[in-house]
């Protein structure tokens, strides 16, 4: 069975994330990017079911810019076997998933894993938008995916607790935190990586156009916490929410 | 961040940087602790066991061993790069084999002495160290006077080293011995000298500051084959030097990881605590001792990586390896100093790591060659080679 692991290239999870001055965006420029944590998590399933041999082959893909191919080496020396990356800066959700159903239509996967969301504009719309194109099922939040030849049963983390779907192929899985602890990339594969296959494409080599439908109002950071107070009784709390807070 | 670094050199830094915060950071709080305590700088056989496994796991091992041996034979830049990551933290780790004698050994062991010493030493099941300084001969080792005397086939060691790390653990020691008459460096010859040899005795365990302990040794008639004499009679120091220029260049990559660290706790440290209402962030002295730490860092990291690349090259860096020496243990004595500074009575105790790099990175200003006798060289260079680019 194929699997299709699309990864982002976002803002490492270290990195204090700052507004730029103008207030169009985030401070990317001498920024240390990394993989998306959620994608990792995918790469790393995608893997594990490699190694229980119901999975014959992993591409991983990413649509970034040119320097997204770091992404894609890393995906490689997790245990991806080779990696298409689709040069394009800033597409929108509804623009990924388009491309990606374009490259589905192309690889023509059993299983699409990728992450949730990304940690960087946190959209988690991607995976539904795909499934949605290409009428497949879904399974998001998965915090347990097991394949079988016919289909995937994925336990999903929802409000109050876990709910189990079954799933048809070919399916979409989006993953949540739970689902596993990725693995570092040893030393070894990392320099077995650099052999492995990396296509390069445009969005338009695959017919899809990404013209952004959404406009960025401003971005702006959010509010400074206030520091705290102590109170010295209840009755001094309570009559605080009521009269300061205002909440009761 | 650097743009020039390639794919795989990026991601071993990833890897390594992960291993330093999820594994090695964690146990810092005891490693702090016990040493405050009992005085030992040391990680447990049972702390130290799932580290060893792990890199093993992810092949971080004889990251300086040929490739022949099985090792992965990293560029210097590269190695280096690894050297600062790992100097970030306090607790006490060098990913494995320890391996400081290995570029010594690959420079002139004899087939013999690669397959007796050399491969298991580079896979981790020798240990070894290098015996050079003596009470009368330190910063300026051809002073020496150990001397290993011809009798028959053999060599006959009397002398008097100091200074010696590691000794208990080790197999073997590399020896540095007086073999014939020459100023300074010439008649100098390495051997290998094996534990429990007749005549080696350890005379006394000296504590260092800085969690260290070195060592006296004594060789009373200590007897040797000639089959451990390592490389040409009389022309041990060339090799020897070699080894130091490395060692060199690691300290400056040291330093830079322990500057980095110092930094980063001491920019924590000036965004949270506010003194008379304004924020140490805010206060232009602590402000310059920030920025001139990042100047400085940046500089340091500069000239390591430049002499690393030199040395990939197959070039000669022991002028480089002087100033990054000097600058190094210089700028991160400062930095420490300012960084214990800036967290007050907090930055005495010994619960942050900060006064543990200090007294290590004290030590440094003397080990491989004190800072005095690095610019008197650096000096003494410049000033015969007017006109030469450096």
């Amino acid at each position: 069975m194929k699997l299709l692991v699309p990864v982002k290239r976002v803002v490492d999870y270290n990195v204090k994330v700052r507004v730029k001055a103008d207030g169009t965006g985030v401070e990317t420029a001498n920024v240390k990017m990394s993989m998306n944590p959620f994608d990792e998590i995918a790469v790393e399933e995608a893997v594990r079911l490699k190694e229980k041999g119901t999975v014959t082959e992993i591409v991983a893909v990413t649509i970034g810019p040119a320097q997204a191919q770091e992404q894609l080496r890393t995906a490689l020396a997790m245990g991806a076997d080779r990696a298409i990356l689709v040069e394009a800066e800033g597409a929108e959700p509804l623009g990924v998933a388009k491309v990606l159903k374009a490259l589905v239509e192309r690889e023509q996967p059993q299983l699409v894993i990728l992450g949730k969301q990304a940690i960087d504009d946190d959209m988690n719309a991607t995976g539904q938008m795909l499934a949605a194109l290409l009428g497949w099922s879904q399974g998001t939040y998965a915090s347990k995916v097991e394949l079988s030849a016919d289909g995937a049963k994925v336990t999903r983390e929802v409000d109050g607790g876990l709910e189990t779907v079954q799933l048809k192929l070919p399916a979409i899985v989006t993953t949540d935190l739970r689902l596993n602890e990725p693995r570092y990339a040893s030393l070894p594969n990392i320099m077995k990586a650099r052999k492995k296959p990396l296509e390069t494409l445009k969005a338009a080599d695959l017919g899809v156009d990404l013209t952004p439908r959404l406009t960025v109002v401003k971005v702006e950071e959010p509010p400074k916490r206030q520091a705290g107070v102590k109170v010295g009784s209840v009755s001094e709390l309570v009559s605080k929410l009521k009269t300061e807070a205002k909440v009761i | 961040m650097d743009m020039m670094m390639n794919d795989e050199s990026r991601m071993l830094q990833d890897l390594v940087q992960r291993f330093v915060e999820r594994e090695l950071m964690p146990l810092e709080a005891a490693v702090l602790k016990r040493e405050a305590e009992t005085g030992s700088y040391r990680l447990l056989p049972e702390e130290e066991a799932p580290l060893l496994e792990k890199c093993r796991e992810l092949g971080l091992w004889g990251l300086d061993v040929p490739e022949e041996m099985g090792g992965v034979n990293l560029s210097a830049l590269d190695r280096l790069m690894v050297e600062e990551e790992v100097s970030r933290t306090i607790t006490p780790f060098e990913f494995p084999p320890d391996s400081p004698n290995l570029h010594m050994l690959k420079a002139v062991a004899t087939p013999e002495q690669r397959e007796k010493y050399m491969v298991p030493y580079a896979e981790g099941r020798m240990k070894s160290c290098i015996a050079i300084s003596e009470p009368g001969a330190g910063g300026d080792p051809a002073g020496m006077i150990t001397r290993a005397v011809k009798d028959g086939s053999d060599w006959v060691i009397n002398g008097r080293k100091i200074w010696v790390s590691r000794v208990p653990y080790c197999d073997f020691i590399i020896l540095m011995a007086r073999t014939g008459e020459g100023k300074r460096e010439e008649g100098v010859t390495a051997f290998i000298v094996e534990k429990d040899t007749p005549g080696f005795i350890i005379e006394r365990e000296i504590a260092m500051i800085g969690g260290k302990k070195t060592y006296e040794l004594v060789f009373e008639d200590c007897r040797v084959p000639e089959s451990q004499v390592l490389g040409e009679l009389g022309r041990g120091y060339a090799p020897m030097q070699l080894r130091l220029n490395i060692r060199r260049l690691q300290v400056g990559a040291r330093c830079v990881g322990i500057i980095g660290r110092a930094l980063e706790m001491m920019i924590d440290q000036a965004n949270n605590r506010a003194t008379f209402g304004v924020k140490l962030a805010d206060r232009q002295a602590i402000q310059w001792w920030i920025a001139d730490a990042g100047i400085r860092m940046h500089a340091l990291r500069l000239m390591v990586q430049a002499a690393a690349r030199t040395l990939d090259a197959g070039g000669d860096v022991r002028h480089e390896a002087s100033m990054i020496k000097v600058f190094a243990t210089e700028t991160a004595q400062e930095v420490l100093d300012q960084a214990m500074q800036c967290h007050g009575a907090m930055g005495m105790t010994r619960e942050l790591p900060l006064q543990l790099f200090y007294q290590q990175v004290r030590l440094m200003r003397i080990y491989e060659g004190p800072t005095e006798v690095h610019r008197m060289a650096i000096a003494r260079r410049m000033l015969k080679s007017r006109g030469s680019r450096s």
